[in-house]
């Protein structure tokens, strides 16, 4: 990496205000000090004390019916940033990350959005341009009926998708009114089914149908592009451990590809990006089936939460990369001059518990100890002393290993885990472990259904006597009321207890 | 003295008493040695019998987290005089607490309802995921706190049960 103050110089900004909280605001913040620029954070009060807010150079308190509509209002954090003289901001991911009207805002009041032209927000944004515009790039979608397209024609399209195929409501959502159909000869029946639950849900019958793929994987692509007309992808990231359709665990390499589909499916999203004239950091979502095909899902137009594992094996700062393409800087290497090496490993850590399926946890951080060692990074937007609270997601801080191949990582991050110390709040860091080690993760064959397939894993296993013991004597002297009753029976009688043994 | 504490929802009852060196943990029938020490690096040690094992402690009220063998434990303990009330029958089962902060999605009974244990009593909503709170015992509904969209914080009551109508108490 270049060393800081040389690398920002002459940049069009020196100061970059981040648009977001906890761990993402603490990630961005560190790149931004490290190569001597200033950076600002927006914070509502339920944030006053967090991280992110002591170490920016400017926090500037903003405020919202709820905490989180506090880091939707534009207008606050553009008035904030013109308030501590940021020339750019950063959006992080969520929030106003993907808003085609923020990263218009921002460049109408004269600062540089960190990201995408606010038109490729707008394109990727819309599930159906977007496949529209990648399948008319030559691209892999896949194959699908869209009712909207001509409803006459609708089921004899759809039959056309061949089985198994999945009908889905236009204005649907979360799973909702979803049909699965492997025998066509019941296909009207369950489109007229699909219809009127999705007339009941969403208040809309339209439909589409789509090829359904069985235990899919989710393999997504990171790139980046300049303003220059410049497009690299920097290798896959796998995130098939999900619950809910929501990612746990992502890796990179994929275990599932092999070096030729690696090489099409990263050539692939460089494709789809260099054909939207790409800039900025960005992830291209394909579903991968069993097979080996795979199909474009969407992209996203932003830094991912994942982004750390990239990081790891190519050794690049994806926040830097960022900068310096928002600074107008060309990306100066070639897609040959892009390489990774070793695995890395991404847990993310959730205040739920697994046992009960997957609810949200609260509580105050009574302590909190980071894993440390060689190839263990730890981003975390929250501190002991701090506390969990239900006006944010979830997500507290993220784990990343790196080793020397998938095996070394996997021994590493079991032991990380196993180190990682935070009381007071229930964790899913116990059901990491139990994962990392369950034969189907080693073996590296997992799918996006695997964990809603497989509750057992994250219920709680038996206690055993041994340790349940230790969990009663170690409370037991923790806990006053007790010690007191057993220090004043006096030593006599103790004594006397010892000697009729 | 009798002790409890509760895991998760297992209650277990214990003694601690003075050993000659230490302490001693009464548990079921066994007796084990046990004690609790901070090396001068600031760890903190258990001994239970003969092993040793590096802890880590935190406690907040009646609570008391452990960090043990790698993972984080949560335990309460329970005052002789709450246990005592609800084995009057009243106490802490009749009060059916939010185990997470949300808001109500559904009341399924009302007051002067007779419950079987298992039978859905509300439904709430918490991060966009509903969860059903159901009856720990048969019994009948003495109260319902919240209506249908009310918001609450964790551990706030929901909803209070009793003794069912000719059920001895």
């Amino acid at each position: 990496m270049k060393t800081a103050t040389s690398a920002a110089s002459g940049w069009p900004f020196s100061t970059v205000l981040v648009a977001n909280r906890g761990e993402i605001a603490v990630r961005v913040l560190h790149t931004v000090q490290k190569l001597g620029l200033k950076g600002a954070v927006v914070f509502h009060a339920a944030d006053r004390n967090a991280p992110a807010v002591r170490m920016a150079d400017h926090a500037i308190e903003i405020t919202g019916a709820t905490p989180v509509a506090a880091y939707l209002d534009s207008a606050q954090i553009l008035a904030a940033a013109k308030s501590c003289g940021a020339g750019a901001i950063h959006p992080g991911y969520g929030f106003l990350s993907e808003n085609t009207g923020f990263a218009r805002a921002v460049e109408s009041a004269g600062l540089i959005f960190i990201g995408p032209k606010p038109e490729q927000i707008e394109l990727m944004g819309d599930k159906v341009r977007a496949r529209n515009f990648v399948e008319k790039g030559g691209f892999p979608v896949a194959p699908s009926a869209i009712e909207d397209d001509d409803p006459k024609t609708f089921v004899e399209r759809s039959r056309n998708v061949g089985t198994p195929l999945l009908i889905k409501p236009s204005a649907g959502g979360g799973g909702k009114g979803m049909r699965i159909v492997r025998d066509l000869s019941v296909l009207e029946a369950e489109i007229e089914r699909a219809r009127s639950e999705g007339q009941r849900y969403f208040g809309d019958g339209r439909l589409y149908c789509e090829r359904y793929i069985e235990n899919p994987r989710h393999i997504e692509v990171q790139v980046l592009g300049d303003s220059h007309g410049n497009v690299v992808h920097v290798f896959e990231r796998e995130c098939s451990v999900q619950r809910r359709f929501q990612k746990i665990v992502e890796e990179t390499p994929s275990p599932a590809l092999t070096p030729q589909l690696r090489a099409q499916i990263c050539e692939t999203a460089a494709g789809i990006a260099r054909s939207a004239g790409y800039r900025g950091a960005g992830t291209v979502e394909f579903i991968f089936g069993q097979g080996g095909e795979f199909y474009f899902l969407e992209m996203n137009t932003r830094l991912q939460v994942e982004h750390p594992v990239t990081e790891e094996i190519t050794g690049k700062d994806l926040v830097l990369e960022q900068l310096r393409i928002a600074a107008g800087e060309p990306l100066g290497y070639a897609q040959g001059d892009v390489s990774s090496q070793g695995h890395a490993i991404e847990f993310r850590i959730y205040a739920e518990d697994p046992g009960r399926g997957y609810t949200p946890t609260t509580g105050p951080i009574l302590a909190l100890r980071a894993p440390q060692g060689d190839g263990i990074r730890w981003d975390s937007g929250v501190v002991q002393g701090g506390e969990v609270t239900a006006a944010f997601d979830p997500m507290i801080a993220k784990l990343i290993v790196r080793g020397t191949d998938r095996n070394d990582a996997i021994a590493r991050a079991e032991k990380a885990l196993a180190e990682t110390v935070l009381l007071g709040c229930k964790t899913n860091t116990a059901f990491l472990r139990r994962l990392v080690v369950h034969p189907a993760f080693v073996a590296g064959d997992v799918h996006t259904g695997f964990l809603d397939a497989n509750p057992q894993i994250a219920a709680d296993p038996p206690m055993a006597d041994e340790t349940l013991h230790a969990l009663l004597a170690a409370a037991s002297l923790s806990t006053r009321p007790m010690r007191d009753a057993a220090d004043c029976v006096p030593d006599l009688h103790a004594a006397i207890g010892e000697w009729r043994n | 003295m009798q002790h409890a504490f509760k895991l998760g929802e297992a209650e277990h009852n214990l003694a601690l008493s003075r050993a000659r060196e230490a302490y001693c943990l009464h548990v079921g029938d066994r007796r084990v040695p046990i004690d609790l020490k901070t090396s001068p690096d600031g760890r903190t040690w258990l001994t239970l019998g003969t092993r040793h094992v590096e802890v880590v402690i935190a406690t907040r009220g009646d609570e008391v987290f452990v960090h043990l063998d790698g993972e984080a434990h949560a335990l309460r303990y329970w005052h002789p005089l709450e246990r005592l009330a609800a084995q009057a029958g009243g106490g802490a089962n009749d009060l059916i607490r939010a185990p997470m902060p949300g808001s109500i999605v559904s009341v399924n009974v009302k007051a002067g309802d007779t419950v079987a244990k298992g039978q859905t009593l509300l439904v709430m909503e918490s991060m966009k995921m509903e969860t059903t709170l159901v009856a720990p015992r048969d019994g009948a509904v003495a109260a319902v706190q919240f209506e249908k969209g009310q918001t609450f914080e964790r551990d706030a009551i929901l909803l209070k049960l009793e003794a069912a109508a000719g059920e001895g108490a």
